[in-house]
């Protein structure tokens, strides 16, 4: 490794360090200037005045908002992500037991939709123009025009009706592919048109006066230009499906990181807010990081720009 | 087919441009027993013979069940450019309902129409400007690298990983309880273009990144570009990408119009919007007993549909290469 | 074979595929079903949050409730039809004639789940629980009596007795939501201050123990729990069969209200978390039809959606709108409103319409027309003509003395469908009598934080009751309350008729005849329709939908309507 790549490296992960914890303090300042805190979900459900505000005083509510930062900044930087005030236990053991949840979902529906919406992608933007690619590209726009809950509830609704398959918590069929088909469409989207550009580049034109056929043509010299930009935005595809996607994992209840963000919001609990936030930017640096890595993969000329 | 697709996106405008006389209803009305009413039905013909178009009042038969069936006692003809609309009936015969009514009775047709003026709007809006600036940073950091790049870069995924939702809290708490719709409008397109720039940079920066180590490229700083010039030379290779995430954006903003309006940023209760109507489809009823519920999503469908058509890349030059390259065979 | 030959003989494979599977999974019929209880089985229920903490002394939230209710036992029950109290672990109680006194005799020979047996160590042990300040328990201010604690001691391993610091009209009924804890399980925690955190979501399954029907057996984090029969639970039935019959309940968490359904009407599940949405009935009375789902309609809920002005003195947030303090207007409104189209339109015809807090669910304490205000847009505008509300440019709109129009804001609470849809009605009826409502759906917590800092106009929001008894509301009844909606917290009485009803619920809360009770409580409930601060439109109906197989169900109006009485379940029948 040489001076350069050494210092590329150091460059990332000071970048990666930066964003994390920035982006948890303002998602903590954020949640704390919104209105409500921990015990406004008291307010009208019975608790008494007294009990709320012992528990302010409990959960350090009372102190005045320079100070609840700086002690959380200091947490944050011995990498501490306090308690939850909802769960009643430290943030880091419930972020840590969602995120395997999630990260299961999130490699099963990575693989589904890398495996059918890169290919798809490559057939529907080599081939462009014939009936195939024209009935492909519209399931896939179907696919994306759909907003998420609709396609979760019709692929529930379709499972539940034919019994094809279950639909009780924790199987994983009906949300990797309600979390996966989006993507694969989007992936199948964005691949079309980096191959059709690729085919109309004259590199291309040149591989083939060179006399190269026509299925090496497309799918190797071809799909390795156009991974380019696919796999610029691979790396977000990566971070959010791995933080969680709180539309599906909230309709199949699927206890991941997506659906403990939403009860974190539900019950303005800061600390997990806060330590969700955390635990995205993590998996957004890791993300890039795999996302480029593939790329020079791919494409040696990039080696460099790494 | 592009041309039908373009025609189209005009028909679809000029629709939302002429509401208030295409629909047959206010959107806002909520008529009384027609709470999921079914679409009517438009008969030329019956037992008599042959009628200039008619339809049928409908009845409600059992209203927690939600059955209505025509009342085939007397025909109601449709009037044409009366009242002030293209299409009507008489009043006194019900509303007329070519979509079906949703769950308080309102004419989903006009609240389809009306609504498409706001957010599609919204959604065109926030997508080009995030287009825009998207297209710029990830231009610049693609074109130098370096620590300009890595800084650009991570406030890219700084936005991205920032819940949008308590940054909308904190702003809608700072804004009085009612603001004008046009407020909102302005407000939310520039939050959309804001929120969804680093999706477009990342993209944009790994191909400009690539097109850098091209000849025309190197010729070009040899040559003594400046960088500014060096990076409009290299951005048209994204124009592909651009044109896409175009196609991509707009279905996402849509959904994210009804996400946001959840925590009170978005078109008060009143005025109709796609955003709100695509969160009604998001019911078991919809797909069950209701289905012309689902319409907004299948506009939505239309409208992408004609958005990727139109917008899409022509037939490429390597589609014909493949051809010529087989048939030599 | 080309890309295009490949892909036409996959589509046609999995058409042929999808018709066969169509065609076979149709036309199932369903056996028919007797009704003898029968021991065995398991039941699937569905609920809507998951559990962060198995301590119902702990928790006060709806899912806390059910876990004691299906793990724990009270020294008796109210009876949701009747009102009547049926004896639990408690078997006879005998009180002095000023009601102040009782001596309860606990039932003999009853176990906890892990063998150990129940004494009145144990009853003591819960109280004093309750009561210690370190636990800050949400039962506490229920149990206290003018703000003292209720006196337990035992005579004996099966006696003790309870003292009232002064009259309670509530009496005894108030153990109904005592569940009694272990002492031998419980008792260190609560010494060494970490009752708390005792039993928490994270906490080992097997340190529970309890005396209700069912024993947890398995909790899998934010995906289910399982309860299993407790062995030692000293029901029986009326023929002598050892209770519960279900030999496994399992409660799985769904979020979604409509992936919940689906699982019902499918038959993945036997029993949702609470009534049916009134869209969904429907497709539920389809599947009844069918034979795979029964509705029972368990009568008008217990909360009523309340519609407040913010009425505290001085709020800056009216400040600018006088006429919002005005009785009239507000009356001018209530007649506005359309109530039965309400009761038409947003709940499809499934609901009372109501005038006040208190719902025919309520039982006997609700009056019929009691501050009925009928639907007349005449009188409404006459009323607002009264107090200088005139329509002064021909906008259809009315204006004030400074000729600014008459508007206010609505908050609601986005994602609730009836309150959502019941505020867009409001703000269309409202504009015929020339008023302009802004309705504002924002998300629950933000209702809440603006009510908090009195930030508001009018809300529409409400609270779950959970009692048919509405006297237990005390917060929203007294002007001190916390719930008292349009005017909280209130030092002393801000209004004569406030100070008044503050009396009445005084006086009805210490007497112990029920009749005199109701008499009294009527008397407030008029004092609440004659100067209107608040507005109720429509009580919905709770129907309750079930898979065919379960049997033994009684439904109630109070939350959760079937696992209220889980011993009592049984099915018949494999899951479809």
């Amino acid at each position: 490794m040489n001076h350069a790549t050494a210092a590329q490296v150091i460059r990332r992960v000071v970048a990666a360090l930066v964003l994390v914890l920035s982006v948890s303090t303002a998602a903590f300042t954020l949640a704390r200037l919104a209105p409500g805190d921990e015990t406004t979900a008291d307010v009208m459900e019975g608790v008494d005045a007294e009990t709320i505000a012992r528990k302010r005083e409990r959960l350090g509510l009372d102190r005045p908002f320079p100070v609840q930062l700086a002690h959380f900044t200091w947490d944050l930087l011995r990498l501490d992500l306090g308690e939850s005030a909802s769960y009643d236990r430290p943030v880091a053991a419930l972020v840590a037991e969602r995120g395997a949840n999630t990260a299961r979902l999130a490699f099963a529906a990575l693989l589904l939709a890398t495996l059918v919406g890169l290919p798809l992608g490559v057939v529907t933007g080599a081939y462009a123009g014939t009936w195939v690619a024209r009935l492909l590209s519209t399931v896939s726009i179907a696919v994306l025009a759909c907003p998420p809950l609709v396609a979760v509830l019709a692929l529930l609704y379709i499972a539940a009706t034919t019994g094809w398959m279950s639909v009780a918590t924790g199987d994983l069929l009906v949300p990797s592919l309600a979390l996966g088909l989006p993507v694969a469409a989007t992936l199948e989207r964005l691949q079309s048109q980096a191959t059709q550009d690729a085919m109309a580049s004259p590199d291309l034109l040149a591989a083939a006066a060179r006399g190269i056929p026509p299925l090496r043509l497309v799918w190797v010299h071809a799909a390795r230009q156009s991974l380019r930009p696919v796999l610029g935005v691979y790396g977000i595809v990566i971070g959010s499906l791995f933080s969680g996607s709180m539309a599906v994992e909230f309709a199949t209840s699927w206890p991941g990181l997506g659906r403990l963000m939403l009860d974190a919001v539900q019950f303005s609990d800061v600390r997990l807010v806060a330590g969700c936030v955390f635990a995205g930017g993590i998996c957004l640096a890791v993300g890039n990081l795999v996302a480029d890595g593939l790329r020079t993969l791919v494409d040696p000329r990039v080696r460099d720009l790494v | 087919m592009r041309g039908a697709a373009g025609g189209l996106l005009v028909a679809f405008l000029l629709l939302a441009a002429t509401a208030p006389w295409i629909t047959s209803n206010s959107p806002e009305r909520p008529f009384d027993d027609r709470a999921f009413a079914p679409p009517m039905r438009v008969h030329v013909r019956d037992a008599e013979g042959w009628h200039a178009p008619f339809v049928y009042r409908q009845q409600l038969v059992h209203r927690t069940r939600r059955i209505y069936v025509e009342d085939h006692v007397a025909r109601v003809p449709l009037r044409w450019l009366s009242t002030g609309r293209l299409v009507s009936i008489d009043p006194a015969a019900g509303p007329l309902l070519w979509c079906g009514a949703d769950a308080l009775g309102r004419d989903l047709c006009a609240r389809l129409v009306y609504g498409a003026r706001l957010s599609l709007g919204v959604a065109v809006l926030g997508a080009s400007g995030a287009l825009l600036l998207g297209a710029l940073l990830g231009g610049v950091a693609g074109a130098t690298g370096g620590r300009l790049d890595t800084l650009i870069m991570t406030v890219a995924d700084f936005v991205l990983v920032l819940p949008v939702v308590y940054l909308v809290m904190v702003l809608r708490a700072t804004r009085p309880l009612v603001i004008s719709p046009a407020e909102v409008f302005w407000l939310m397109a520039t939050l959309f273009a804001l929120a969804a720039w680093p999706d477009v940079a990342r993209g944009v920066r790994a191909i400009v990144a690539t097109e850098r180590t091209r000849d025309y490229a190197a010729a070009a700083r040899a040559l003594g570009a400046g960088p500014w010039r060096v990076i409009t030379q290299l951005l048209p290779a994204a124009y592909g990408f651009l044109r896409i995430e175009f196609v991509l954006l707009i279905p996402a903003l849509l959904v994210a119009e009804s996400t946001i309006s959840f925590v009170g940023f978005g078109f008060e209760g009143a005025t109709p919007s796609w955003g709100g109507l695509l969160k009604d489809s998001e019911a078991l009823t919809a797909m069950y007993s209701a289905p012309w519920l689902l319409l907004p999503a299948a506009a939505l469908f239309v409208v992408v549909l004609a958005l990727q058509t139109v917008a899409g890349s022509r037939a490429s030059l390597g589609a014909s290469v493949v051809d010529t390259t087989a048939a030599r065979r | 074979m080309t890309p295009s030959r490949i892909l036409r003989l996959v589509l046609a494979v999995a058409l042929a595929v999808a018709v066969i599977v169509f065609v076979w999974q149709r036309g199932t019929p369903q056996s028919e079903t007797d009704s003898t209880p029968r021991t065995g089985g398991k039941l699937v229920a569905t609920f809507r949050t998951e559990p962060t903490h198995f301590n119902r002394l702990v928790e006060a939230r709806p899912v806390a409730r059910l876990t004691a209710l299906l793990t724990q036992a009270t020294l008796l029950r109210v009876d949701p039809g009747t009102g009547a109290l049926d004896p639990r672990l408690a078997t006879e109680w005998t009180g002095t004639p000023d009601g102040l006194t009782w001596t309860i005799t606990l039932r003999n020979g009853v176990r906890f789940s892990d063998g150990t047996a129940f004494t009145a160590s144990d009853v003591l042990f819960t109280f004093q629980a309750i009561y210690d300040e370190r636990v800050n328990s949400p039962l506490a201010p229920d149990l206290l009596v003018k703000g003292q604690p209720i006196q337990v001691r035992a005579i004996d391993d099966h006696h003790i007795v309870l003292t009232f610091p002064s009259p309670f009209g509530q009496g005894l009924a108030i153990l109904d939501s005592v569940p009694i804890l272990p002492r031998h399980k419980l008792q260190a925690a609560l010494d060494s201050g970490t009752f708390r955190t005792a039993w928490s979501a994270s906490s080992t399954v097997s340190d529970m123990a309890g005396m209700g029907p069912f024993m947890l057996q398995e909790y899998v984090p934010a995906q289910h729990l399982r309860f299993v029969r407790n062995p030692h639970f000293w029901h029986t039935d009326t023929k002598g069969q050892k209770l519960p019959y279900l030999d496994e309940l399992e409660v799985q968490i769904v979020l979604e209200q409509n992936a919940e359904l689906l699982r019902l009407q499918s038959g993945n599940s036997d029993l949702t978390n609470g009534g049916a949405r009134a869209e969904d009935l429907a497709m539920l009375h389809d599947a009844e039809t069918a034979g795979r789902v029964r509705l029972v309609d368990a009568g008008p809920a217990t909360d009523v959606s309340t519609f407040w002005f913010n009425l505290t003195p001085g709020a800056k947030a009216v400040a600018d709108k006088p006429w919002l303090a005005e009785e009239a207007f507000r009356r001018a409104i209530s007649h506005a409103v359309n109530r039965q189209a309400i009761v038409d339109t947003v709940h499809l015809g499934s609901a009372a319409v109501v005038y006040g807090p208190v719902s025919p669910g309520h039982g006997d304490w609700f009056v019929p027309d009691l501050g009925a205000t009928p639907f007349d847009l005449a009188r409404a505008r006459t009323l607002l003509t009264s107090i200088g509300l005139h329509d002064r440019n021909g906008d259809g709109v009315l204006d004030d003395a400074s000729n600014r129009p008459v508007e206010f804001s609505l908050l609601t609470q986005r994602g609730h469908t009836e309150r959502e849809r019941t505020s867009a009605l409001v703000r269309e009826q409202l504009r015929q009598v020339g008023i302009t409502v802004n309705v504002s759906p924002l998300d629950q917590n933000v209702v809440r934080a603006r009510f908090e800092s009195g930030d508001y106009e009018t809300i529409y929001y409400g609270a779950q009751s959970n009692s048919t008894d509405p006297t237990t509301s005390r917060a929203f009844w007294q002007s001190g309350g916390q719930m008292h909606f349009w005017n909280p917290n209130q030092i002393t009485p801000a209004t004569e008729w406030e100070g008044r009803i503050d009396a009445l619920m005084q006086q009805q809360a210490e007497t112990m005849d029920r009749s005199e009770r109701k008499r009294l409580f009527a008397e407030a409930q008029q004092l609440l329709a004659d100067h209107v601060p608040a507005l109720w439109f429509a009580a919905a109906h709770v129907t309750v939908p079930m898979s065919a197989r379960v049997g033994g169900a009684t439904p109630s109006v109070i939350q959760p309507p079937v696992l209220w009485n889980a011993e009592m379940l049984y099915v018949q029948g494999p899951r479809r």
